[in-house]
């Protein structure tokens, strides 16, 4: 009995043990933050902003019906129509990235990865470099069933006390074939500041 | 016989003190070595600037004006050596006003210290313009990568500059009518009101935001493909220069037609001139000492135009006149980051003369020698704060054109000796830089200004 104990103590400290984190270096007034905290540093455009928006876009795009059988979607950029630095890149990376996670639909190379997906192929097939069996044959790319485009725009109004800025973000998704937009969502964020 | 040995002493170490480095005049150490860069002499130049500060602690300034002389001379490894010292400077000061923006803002409102004693931590105008330059540099090696982390350095400096000056600006507002000094430098009799007062200068927004830094920004952004970036830098660059056509221009070409194959969307900078400088102004106030007004001469601030440089506004490529667009003014920014700093000199300074005449006054009462002695020392320490950026270029102008692969040649003003520049377009995108000094050009990088020759 005393031996069976004994063994589930030590199963215990030595499970505890392993629980225990690396080691901490250093960090007096440094401390890892939450990714989702809500940020409200300045009213310029922010991390909060960005997950908001492609949360928001994300679902509305997954519920809508319309990626039936996991369709091939190209991104296009987001018009920046703002007077601001806003990566609308990094907006457009996190929808895809969680409709890929989710298995909604694929992806076809976007404008900034064409080139590197030509360079590719040219030097598979044109190089003379790799085996035969390997390499990926050109023609088989495949296109686009929709693409996927949109803009962000501000409105900013100051006055001595406050600052106010109003962001909508659109996005919508069309038909390449038929020119048609099968979906579309708009996102608004008011944010104000009083000094 | 005491009082005699006390004034030899203090007229010694007054004496002392005003050859000591805080006490130096800038204004004639730059001329100096401006005088050589102009001439062409930039080891010269550099050689000055070396001697004039020989001590192991070097400050901002030296590397701001080491950096902009070793890219003149073509050395822009060194150049970029120079300006990452400075750039740590002004992390490090940004730090700190992120950090604690309440503790900055009292120190540097500090009463007691008269501006030229403080560290000179560089006006906002030299922190935006220091990133642009490095930018350039980077650029002209065709580093567009390396150029875009400066431009986004220049943006998040930008936001630090414009929230800590909203907060001075409201804290000296405040500070102004507890120390009930109502003057303006509107009031200031004397003082040429008018150059701080010109449309170019109240036209404006401010005296950091620069709409080259803007510009080039943008076409650092649109050369990466990263057009959602590159329409707010042409966008702000609009905002800051309006009624510019080549501004707006850039916005509509944003979506126009790529760049062929065999050509070269290539932007010309020709930065030409000094920064200004700064000189000091002596001008009676009517300051309160002890319940009455006394008339105080007071130091201020001027800014002094540079003229070592003529102006011009085309310049030739392969032989055809094409027009220059200016988008940045060094004058016209010195002369706004003056206006906005005015109140706050006033302020201190007189807040400093009030303090100063009480305790002389007290002197005098009790020891007269004490009170001259005082007053004395007093003359030769006050003064206006002198030390700027002065080898930065005053006039930033460009001209965007499309340009077939292979050499050009880009030809300056007679004017300015009508030196010819042979440049070659190789790259899709491409910024060509010239720098022009008195009649003397400089071309960033020797490698894309195959050879450079007066006309005959």
């Amino acid at each position: 009995m005393l031996a069976r104990f004994s063994f589930l103590a030590v199963v215990a400290v030595l499970a505890s043990g392993c629980a225990n984190t690396s080691p901490v270096i250093g960090g007096k007034n440094i401390s890892y933050g939450d990714t989702k905290a809500v940020e409200l540093v300045t009213n310029e455009f922010g991390s909060t902003d960005l997950q908001m928006i492609a949360e928001s876009m994300t679902r509305s795009l997954a519920q809508s019906g319309i990626l039936q059988g996991r369709p091939v979607v190209q991104v296009y950029d987001v018009k920046n129509k703002t007077s601001e630095y806003i990566d609308t890149r990094e907006i457009t990376t996190s929808i895809k990235t969680q409709l890929m996670k989710t298995g909604t639909a694929r992806f076809a190379s976007d404008n900034t990865d064409m080139q590197s997906q030509v360079d590719q192929l040219k030097l598979q097939n044109q190089s003379g470099l790799y085996k035969k069996s390997t390499v990926s044959k050109t023609g088989n790319m495949i296109a686009a069933k929709y693409r996927l485009e949109g803009s962000i725009s501000s409105i900013v109004k100051r006055s001595a006390d406050y600052k106010d800025v109003f962001y909508k973000f659109s996005l919508q998704l069309v038909d390449v074939e038929s020119g048609l937009a099968e979906w579309m969502d708009e996102k608004e964020i008011r944010k104000t500041t009083e000094r | 016989m005491a009082s005699r040995v006390f004034i030899s002493l203090a007229l010694a170490a007054v004496t002392l003190l005003s050859g000591c480095s805080m006490f130096r005049s800038y204004d004639t150490e730059l001329q100096a070595t401006n005088q050589q860069l102009a001439s062409g002499n930039v080891d010269g130049a550099l050689t000055l600037l070396e001697k004039n500060n020989s001590s192991d602690d070097k400050d901002l300034l030296y590397y701001f004006e080491k950096g902009e002389l070793l890219r003149a001379k073509g050395d822009l490894a060194g150049s970029q050596a120079a300006w990452h010292r400075a750039d740590l400077a002004v992390y490090k000061w940004e730090e700190a006003v992120k950090f604690d923006t309440e503790r900055y803002l009292s120190q540097f409102g500090s009463f007691l210290v008269n501006d030229k004693v403080r560290r000179y931590e560089g006006y906002d105008y030299e922190k935006v313009m220091l990133t642009t330059q490095m930018a350039l540099n980077l650029l002209a090696v065709n580093d567009f990568d390396g150029a875009r982390t400066e431009i986004k350095k220049t943006h998040e400096r930008e936001a630090v500059i414009a929230e800590l000056r909203d907060k001075e600006y409201l804290k000296r507002e405040n500070e102004a009518e507890r120390q009930g000094v109502a003057t303006q430098f509107k009031d200031l009799r004397g003082y040429p009101v008018e150059s701080l007062d010109a449309p170019d200068v109240v036209g404006l927004k401010n005296s950091y935001q620069s709409a080259f830094s803007h510009y080039l920004a943008g076409f650092v952004y649109e050369a990466l493909g990263e057009k959602d970036l590159a329409a707010p830098g042409y966008r702000k660059a609009a905002e800051l220069r309006p009624n510019t056509p080549l501004l707006e221009q850039a916005l509509l070409d944003l979506d126009a037609s790529a760049v062929a194959a065999d050509e070269s969307d290539v932007l010309i900078v020709v930065q030409s001139g000094l920064a200004p400088a700064r000189d000091s102004i002596r001008l009676p106030l009517p300051i309160p000492i002890d319940g009455h007004w006394v008339i105080t001469p007071l130091s201020f601030p001027v800014i002094k135009p540079d003229t070592s440089t003529a102006t011009f506004a085309q310049i030739g490529v392969d032989g055809r006149q094409q027009n220059l667009t200016a988008l940045n003014s060094t004058t016209a920014m010195s002369r706004r980051a003056l206006r906005d700093d005015m109140p706050g000199i006033i302020l201190r300074t007189t807040v400093r003369a009030i303090s100063r005449g009480v305790t002389q006054k007290n002197l005098n009462q009790t020891n007269p020698m004490a009170g001259l002695v005082l007053g004395i020392a007093s003359a030769v320490t006050e003064g206006a704060d002198t030390r700027t950026w002065r080898t930065l270029p005053d006039m930033t102008q460009v001209a965007r054109l499309r340009l077939k692969h292979g050499e050009h040649q880009v030809s300056l003003p007679n004017a300015l000796g009508g030196t010819l520049v042979t440049v070659k377009a190789e790259q899709r995108h491409q910024v060509i830089t010239l720098r022009v000094v008195g009649n003397q050009v400089f071309a960033s990088n020797p490698a894309q200004a195959v050879a450079s020759l007066k006309q005959p």
